[in-house]
């Protein structure tokens, strides 16, 4: 006995001398910088919910770079901004536009400058847009579908050559000139805010030495100073959390604050392994912000927990998340069928249980009935083609169509026939496995549709089988969002993300729109006033004549119902800690839209938002 | 010479066995998580392509397919197409060939879904707060649950009756119960200790007090939630090694002579001790795939999530990587069983050296 406790004691000295190692060596491996002090917290503005995995790149050309550079604003800006509150367009690195019916020009803000003190030019601004044309993996290719030409003027209007120099007349007015065949100004506005304005100066060069291969280049991290133009910059990062620090230097606090500074010195992303991880930090003032669900939030009020609004529906929406439907799988092509399943699906309970009531009742069709897209809803055409929740009416369809259900003595459906008498194949919903709040959405809809007669199953996948599936179109129906972001194209994108025809093609090829494969133009039953009012719409600049065209774009989604809409829900949740920080925008004091600071417009909160006095 | 010194001989005879299974298992980590229809480019796709039309998002499908060598190129660099037009995909067996070649001069590659992060990058973060976690745990655990387990057989009466019971509770409570129990009531009911992370948001992992003091404080919920479950099932395990060593005739035997009961009870551990050595060999080796629950309930740094996050999006490189060092440890760890048991079990001894 003796002998074991000594030598237990021993082993377990070293152990203890070995974890300390371990967790110390843990320690100098990151850089130890100059403040070792740690972040003081009422300088520190905690946000959450834009980056989940640990930080691989931020370089600004990636399509899926780490936070901030995802998210906007805070390291590299846009020409503008979007408001989805007012609609309007707003100045950021570009002091104001101007809309013809053949292009649209900016104006660059004079005193915007890179962090290494250029002046951001309309070279750089052409550099941004021009690599997209070249290289069509990068983010910003896809608005070359619509555009024809980047051009640069001087003050006087008259064409600058795309030859940079030092000189300090640079070119500040750019025009992006609208490809004539399909004119869609939409797409340029979404661009204009969602297109990061990045260094030509630092990239040309990169590119040049990673001869002119965009696969070499994105394997450069931009994790040192890169040069930016926005209020923040990287200071550190790891696998728990990436931290910003504010830069005395920004062009902006000058040009745009009047002189002010952004009240937080840091703003920290800590990086959580689990939802509930979001929830339990805002509880307890460790996260000031973050864009995760919380489910239940009202519950947590009276530990200083708020979302936009204090009471129902707590947020705003501005997304909905769909089932798309193939309408090559027998008996979807059946659109009494579609139709049947609109009115079979219980949209309370889902809105209820699945989003813990965050949004407004759902109503058919595709445009909101509240916020911007109020003004082309009509309430007469939902009432008048929409379906709602009505098994009575399902049934009624279903019987129409001359399908016949059979149920068991406990009312479980057992087969449903068509009006050949041939026995109807079951439809499966598909969802990625674990993804809770969709995965009750479906089963709610599969009930809906078994109790009214229609054969129906939940398929939940893995999440990477998820979408190749949902691309290829090997699915009967499946769960998505389709262009979720606000935008100043909205409700158009969204019509356009769900009856497009451009680009069609067959299942088992990709399709990232219309992936239920609805209106092929070359199959009997092809609509094409679709693809006409797709056209048309963000070319009109009457607001009666676009009402009208919107209606009857609806109405025809309504009475075809390609997919099914099931519930609103905010695009990017929005919730805050009174703890340490107040003056946060909310519903009662919308001074900003519903975004969290490193996120678009909500950027600008940063020099609202004050420090709670601490007793 | 191996003839003349049988241990020598069963350790190279071991090495070769143990050569050939890992062979086994590095082909099988390389081809199982590519058996399946999935494709790691499709999950980032879904998270890029949002708002893309359809044919710039195959151009970008195809740039990505072609970065991580999943297609076939030509000499000119170009993604060879077939009579439709479509990428011709690399087949798995020069993938393979690939794999190896890089591996044998210790290149793991670079992560997919983390790209450009290089495989040994990430393991390299995510290692020391795995190993902070799991090896004090696993060797207090194993120390301690021994120890509490021989006393409750030895001594009987009301210390068995309460240690045993206990014992059970704490090894029958999945992992993750236990866990959530835990950030429930100390967590968020009382606040005593921190519910989540691996030290306070505000510092940098650093040799500073500050730090180890924060991480000290925020690894305490983090190493119950395992340590108790590790002291339980070890507990349970040798007690009932001890009652049986208690029956055996050596120690009737060595009682009827009148040996000192500390050097009985020291035979007797030491035999009831053999079996639990290579659990504990085991549980060493396997301590590297990271305490995913763990992690998991507390957000703590370390490779288990790194493991499953590749897993769920078919991150080749780094489950691969992954299941390299897991491989190699569990390998390690038993070999080193194996002959720390030939050293210590006369048993062995004798029938290495043919029964002399």
């Amino acid at each position: 006995m003796m002998r074991i406790r000594e030598y237990s004691t021993k082993l377990s000295a070293l152990l203890l001398a070995l974890a300390t190692l371990s967790a110390g060596g843990s320690g100098c491996k990151r850089s130890a910088k100059e403040d070792t002090a740690g972040l003081p917290r009422a300088e520190t503005l905690y946000v959450a919910g834009r980056q989940w995995g640990e930080p691989a790149s931020f370089n600004p050309l990636s399509s899926n770079p780490d936070w901030p550079v995802n998210g906007l604003n805070l390291m590299y800006e846009t020409l503008l901004l979007y408001n989805p509150q007012t609609g309007k367009m707003e100045p950021l690195l570009a002091e104001s536009f101007k809309q013809s019916d053949e292009s649209i020009e900016v104006t660059l803000n004079a005193a915007a400058r890179w962090s290494d003190g250029r002046p951001v030019t309309g070279w750089d601004v052409k550099c941004s847009y021009d690599l997209g044309y070249k290289h069509k993996s990068l983010p910003m290719s896809p608005v070359w579908q619509y555009l024809s030409e980047v051009r640069l003027l001087d003050n006087a209007g008259n064409a600058v050559a795309d030859t940079p120099n030092d000189s300090p007349d640079y070119p500040r007015r750019i025009e992006f000139v609208l490809d004539k065949a399909r004119l869609n100004p939409l797409v340029i506005l979404d661009a204009l805010q969602d297109t990061r304005i990045v260094p030509r100066h630092v990239i040309e060069p990169l590119l040049a030495k990673a001869n002119g291969s965009v696969e070499e280049f994105s394997k450069l991290k931009f994790d040192k100073a890169p040069v930016v133009t926005g209020p923040y910059q990287l200071k550190l990062f790891s696998s728990e959390k990436i931290v910003m620090e504010r830069r005395p230097d920004y062009w902006g606090n000058q040009a745009l604050y009047a002189g002010k500074l952004p009240a937080p010195k840091y703003v920290v992303h800590p990086i959580y392994k689990s939802n509930d991880h979001f929830s339990v930090a805002l509880q307890q003032g460790r996260l000031d912000m973050s864009s995760t669900f919380v489910p239940r939030i009202w519950l947590k009020h009276k530990k200083g927990v708020r979302s936009w609004f204090d009471e129902a529906p707590y947020f705003q929406a501005a997304s909905v998340p769909i089932l798309s439907i193939n309408v090559k799988h027998r008996p979807l092509n059946d659109v009494a069928i579609r139709r049947a399943m609109a009115f079979a699906i219980n949209y309370t309970d889902i809105r209820e249980l699945a989003v813990s009531g965050y949004s407004e009742p759902l109503k058919a069709g595709l445009i909101l009935p509240f916020g911007l897209e109020s003004k082309y809803y009509s309430e007469e055409d939902v009432k008048k083609y929409g379906a709602s929740y009505d098994p009575a009416r399902a049934k009624a369809v279903l019987k129409e169509a001359g399908y016949v259900s059979t149920f068991n003595e406990k009312g479980e459906l057992l087969e449903t026939r068509d009006k050949t008498g041939q026995r109807v194949p079951t439809v499966f919903i598909k969802s990625p496995t674990g993804w809770s709040d969709w995965e009750s959405i479906v089963r709610i809809a599969v009930r809906g549709m078994r109790e009214v007669g229609i054969d129906a199953r939940e398929r939940f996948v893995d999440a990477s089988l998820f979408w190749n599936a949902m691309f290829q179109g090997d699915f009967d129906l499946i769960m998505n969002t389709p262009a979720s972001s606000p935008s100043p194209s909205k409700p158009w994108s969204r019509f356009e993300a769900i009856m497009t025809t451009q680009d069609f093609a067959a299942e088992g090829d990709k399709m990232y729109k219309n992936m239920g494969r609805f209106n092929d133009p070359k199959a009997p039953g092809y609509i094409p006033r679709i693809d006409e009012l797709l056209a048309t719409i963000p070319t009109m600049k009457d607001e009666a004549q676009l009402m009208q065209a919107y209606r009857e774009l609806n109405v025809i989604f309504m009475e075809q119902q390609p997919t099914l809409p099931l519930v609103y829900r905010p695009d990017q949740f929005y919730e805050f800690s009174t703890r340490h920080w107040s003056n946060f925008a909310t519903g009662k004091n919308p001074y900003l839209p519903p975004q969290i600071p490193g996120e678009r417009l909500g950027t600008r909160m940063l020099w609202s938002i004050k420090a709670v006095a601490q007793q | 010479m191996l003839n003349n010194n049988p241990a020598l001989k069963h350790i190279v005879g071991r090495v070769g066995w143990y050569l050939v299974t890992f062979l086994v298992a590095v082909t099988i980590n390389f081809f199982l998580p590519r058996l399946g229809d999935a494709n790691p480019v499709d999950t980032i796709m879904a998270k890029v392509s949002t708002g893309l039309d359809t044919k710039s998002a195959r151009v970008k499908e195809e740039a990505y397919l072609k970065e991580f060598g999943l297609v076939e190129v030509d000499a000119q660099g170009k993604v060879k197409r077939d009579a439709q037009g479509k990428p011709v995909p690399t087949p798995l067996s020069s993938q393979f060939v690939n794999y190896m070649g890089m591996s044998l001069q210790g290149d793991l590659g670079s992560s997919i879904l983390q790209h450009p992060k290089r495989v040994s990058e990430i393991i390299k973060t995510a290692i020391p707060w795995t190993i902070a976690l799991q090896l004090p745990t696993i060797i207090f655990g194993w120390i301690i649950g021994n120890v509490l387990g021989a006393l409750a057989a030895y001594k009987r009466g009301a210390f068995d009756k309460i240690l045993y019971p206990m014992a059970l509770l704490t090894s029958a409570i999945p992992a993750f119960c236990f866990g959530i129990l835990l950030v429930y009531f100390f967590g968020i009911r009382l606040e005593w200790f921190p519910a989540v992370g691996g030290y306070d948001e505000g510092l940098t992992p650093e040799l500073s007090g500050e730090f180890l003091s924060s991480a000290a404080y925020y690894y305490v919920l983090p190493f119950l939630s395992v340590f108790l479950l590790v002291v339980g099932g070890q507990a349970i395990g040798m007690r009932s090694m001890c009652i049986y060593e208690l029956g055996t005739d050596y120690v009737k035997y060595a009682k009827l002579l009148g040996v000192k009961e500390s050097k009985i009870l020291f035979y007797m551990f030491r035999n009831a001790m053999l079996p639990q050595l290579t659990g504990l060999a085991l549980a060493l080796g396997t301590m590297v795939g990271g305490a995913l629950i763990a992690e998991i309930i507390f957000s703590y740094p370390g490779l288990g999530m790194t493991i499953l996050t590749a897993i769920q999006g078919n991150d080749y490189p780094v489950i691969t990587g992954c299941t390299l060092l897991i491989t190699v440890t569990v390998l390690i760890a038993n070999f080193s069983a194996d002959v720390m048991i030939g050293l210590l079990d006369p048993r062995i001894k004798a029938v290495q050296s043919g029964g002399k």
